[in-house]
């Protein structure tokens, strides 16, 4: 087993070859100014909330601020939009995300370039009604967008997750992997069970084995989960959210008429959990009472409070 | 134009048969055919008069098969040489695969050619003693269930397989589409046999099953004997054979080719093929009196007829079949359903519902019924669950055996209540936060309690089993719907308006 005559590389280039290769990517991309610097070049917010305005106008008001669709966009990519699809229940019923808001974000994808969009959920009851039902396969036909859903084990790939504290290994979306653009699309709503579901817990719908996850532990999963691809963008449908009987409804709603955009998901769900009140105290929920929200802060998936981050609120008209 | 007779009733059959196919393969979401998919059990007039004797009512949407039978009056039986799709299946296979044996002696048939008429008079008593035989011999049934229990899921399968070959030549789409999800049948191999035996039995008799066993068949016969469209021959016939061997029912008897059974005969017209053209069919008057009938004795007519009754009775005293403690609990009718024993009359095992069904939760019963319930539908939770927004199980039922329902009054039927199974409940046996089963439940059946732990309101659960399916439970789940001896309507909620302001 000896050396080969001709190797050119010796054991001093390849360590110092490989300090540089690991080190020169943290410095250009993950170091604290470049990363800061980069990230708030793009816009001038971390956070926005707009209201007051059509859905349409209210995404236009809230993606401005970021930075433009622009910066999340490039021509001829790939975005992959997670929408909350997983209900056959109609949108009045606000189980599932806006069908206005909805053609409108996948319009505002294709304008900054896109060159196809894929909506992707793994639906609870079965997909052809929740498709139907929620009159988003139309929404998606007509914007020209293609409406998935994950009801097939051939469109998941086994990923490990390094990062989770309790879920080791899960079969995620094959496309949410491989998608230029990741765009979570979450819905606000009431949920007995984790008392809320957000942004977070939305990326429940990209795992295969969905129910296997309530029996290792929940409220980790929803952030361990959330590890394994970071959403190159937050919109949150705040147009109308459910308060009570969630996540399937059909329960009392509340016209919030809001959109939240955001890069950072554990912001973006710290503010959608105020929208709630909590059962016991009456008071609207800190977001640290939600056990994933904090799960996934501890997790440094993002900043649960809000003070810490550059929030904007705008009037879509 | 006689020459290409037979080049157009083949190719009739096979359209027929294609039809059939292409009818149950729109037999599912969204179900907006024009034509109703079950057009050809609609048709069937042996089920249609079956199931007046079993329900002792008419089914409207067996009101068809009347008029077939009038056709039939008229250009005798037309139905099987020409359009019956398990006649198709059966003349394709005998020529392919299951050839008659050749023979040098003749083969005397008469005992034989009796036996379709002993299982039609036994039909038809066992019918008046509400006990059904669709399920065994009807053809029309036995087709659309072999296809759809033995022949589709393989075809899904076969077309899961090549999906990734598929999607490679789709140039401009990047994005791979879900593998449609299998359907399973657990009775799937055994109703595959009992198809390859019926084709097998060929091998014996050309068309073995139609002459001798079908039932329809014979239902036709009788009352094709009153046929207006009759073969006549001139006396140029030179006594060739031809007819007789060219006949694929043996309509002709061979020592007097001058004369035919008309009430065998299937209208395909070969015998047109006549070398000294003296075969023609025209219409003349009604005659009964058919050349060389069956030889039904009376002992024989009068000993089916008694068999049936007999066999109807001991079905019907079959623990299973009767209100006894035996009934199986986890039998749960799909929504709609007649009470079970009006059920097990009516269905005629056809599988149309189990094709429907968006969620592969009908299964075909074995013998969890009884005897007499082979092959009815039944919810099977942990295969799949009753989806709320659709009631194409009864929309599909030919016989009505599910009555058709609207959305709304299909979602107050309470097929079942579940029931959890505290000791194996996650949210009851550990710490760990579940509900599954309360997230779920589309009519808020399931509640937690104050531990975030499951129970059910019985007032609301319509068992569509939704709970049990998703449970993550390993196995048999923690939550299981029992049937309700019968379906109950529930109360509607007070304030059912999804769009209540809080």
């Amino acid at each position: 087993m000896g050396h080969h005559p001709n190797s050119k590389i010796t054991r001093r280039q390849f360590i110092k070859g490989a300090a540089a290769a690991v080190t020169l990517p943290t410095l250009f991309s993950n170091g604290p100014f470049f990363y800061g610097s980069l990230a708030h070049a793009a816009g001038e917010a971390d956070l926005v909330i707009a209201n007051k305005g059509t859905p349409s106008q209210l995404l236009q008001a809230a993606i401005a601020p970021l930075g433009g669709m622009g910066r999340f966009v490039k021509t001829g990519q790939r975005v992959v939009i997670k929408a909350n699809i997983a209900w056959a229940r109609t949108p009045e019923q606000a189980c599932t995300n806006n069908p206005e808001l909805f053609s409108a974000l996948i319009k505002m994808c294709y304008e900054a370039g896109a060159k196809r969009v894929a909506i992707w959920d793994h639906t609870c009851d079965n997909y052809q009604f929740t498709f139907s039902r929620s009159g988003l396969k139309e929404a998606a036909q007509k914007a020209g967008a293609d409406i998935f859903s994950g009801h097939g084990r051939n469109v998941y790939k086994q990923v490990e997750v390094p990062k989770g504290k309790k879920l080791k290994t899960a079969e995620v979306l094959r496309d949410v992997l491989e998608a230029d653009v990741f765009i979570n699309f979450p819905i606000p709503k009431h949920h007995f069970a984790t008392e809320l579901t957000l942004g977070l817990k939305n990326l429940i719908g990209i795992v295969w084995d969905m129910e296997l996850l309530h029996k290792i532990d929940l409220h980790q999963c929803i952030a361990d989960i959330n590890t394994v691809r970071k959403p190159d963008l937050v919109v949150v449908d705040a147009i109308r959210i459910l308060t009570t009987n969630g996540p399937k409804g059909p329960g009392k709603t509340e016209d919030i008429g809001e959109v939240i955009t955001s890069t950072d998901i554990v912001a973006a769900d710290a503010y959608a959990a105020t929208f709630f009140k909590h059962p016991k105290t009456g008071k609207p929920f800190k977001p640290e009472e939600i056990k994933f929200v904090k799960n996934a802060y501890e997790l440094g998936l993002g900043e649960i409070n809000l003070s810490k981050v550059r929030v904007k609120k705008v009037s879509a008209t | 134009m006689k020459r290409a007779l037979p080049y157009l009733r083949r190719s009739i059959q096979v359209l027929s048969f294609l039809f059939l196919l292409y009818l149950i393969l729109e037999t599912t979401f969204p179900l907006e055919l024009k034509v109703p998919v079950d057009l050809y059990l609609r048709l069937d007039p042996f089920i249609g008069i079956v199931t007046i004797l079993t329900k002792k009512g008419v089914i409207l949407r067996m009101l068809p098969a009347f008029g077939v039978l009038l056709l039939v009056m008229i250009f005798g039986n037309f139905f099987c040489g020409w359009f019956c799709p398990m006649g198709t299946t059966i003349d394709f296979f005998d020529r392919i695969l299951f050839r008659e044996k050749k023979r040098t002696k003749g083969f005397d048939d008469q005992p034989l050619r009796r036996l379709r008429y002993g299982v039609f008079f036994f039909s038809i008593t066992a019918g008046l003693m509400a006990w059904q035989l669709l399920y065994l011999f009807d053809p029309i049934s036995l087709i659309t269930r072999t296809l759809v229990i033995s022949f589709y899921p393989p075809v899904i399968f076969i077309f899961n397989h090549l999906l990734p070959q598929i999607q490679g030549f789709l140039p401009h789409n990047p994005f791979i589409v879900s593998a449609t999800p299998l359907p399973l049948f657990k009775v799937n191999l055994f109703i595959f046999v009992i198809f390859v035996i019926i084709l097998a039995l060929g091998v014996i008799r050309k068309r073995f099953w139609c002459r001798y066993l079908c039932p329809l068949g014979t239902l036709f016969s009788i009352f094709s004997r009153l046929r207006i469209l009759r073969r006549s021959v001139t006396d140029d016939c030179t006594h060739c054979q031809k007819c007789v061997k060219e006949c694929p029912v043996g309509a002709i008897p061979e020592e007097l080719p001058l004369q035919y059974r008309q009430q065998d005969c299937i209208s395909c017209f070969k015998c047109l093929e006549c070398p000294p053209r003296a075969v023609s069919f025209n219409f003349v008057s009604p005659i009964w009196k058919a050349a060389d009938g069956v030889n039904l004795s009376r002992r024989y007519v009068l000993g089916s007829l008694a068999f049936g009754f007999v066999s109807a009775l001991v079905i019907k005293t079959n623990p299973l079949q009767t209100e006894s403690g035996l009934r199986n609990n986890r039998l749960i009718r799909p929504p709609g359903a007649l009470p079970e024993e009006k059920f097990v009359s009516v269905c005629s095992g056809c599988g149309e519902c189990l094709k429907v069904c968006p969620n592969n939760a009908l299964q075909s019963a074995l013998l969890e019924a009884g005897l007499a319930g082979l092959y009815t539908p039944r919810l099977v939770p942990r295969i799949g669950y009753c989806e709320e927004f659709c009631n194409f199980c009864g929309r599909v039922c030919s016989t009505e055996a599910i009555i058709p329902l609207s959305i709304e009054e299909k979602r107050l039927i309470q097929m079942g209540v579940a029931h959890i199974d505290k000791t194996r409940c996650i949210a009851w046996d550990t710490e760990k936060i579940c509900l599954v089963c309360n997230e779920q439940c589309s009519y808020q059946a399931i509640v937690g309690d104050e531990k975030k732990r499951p129970v059910v309101k019985e007032e609301k659960c319509t068992g569509c089993g939704i709970c049990e399916n998703k449970c993550p439970v390993d196995g048999e789940a923690a939550i299981i719907v029992y049937a309700s001896s019968v379906q109950k309507k529930l109360k509607p909620e007070p304030n059912s308006s999804p769009n209540s302001k809080g």
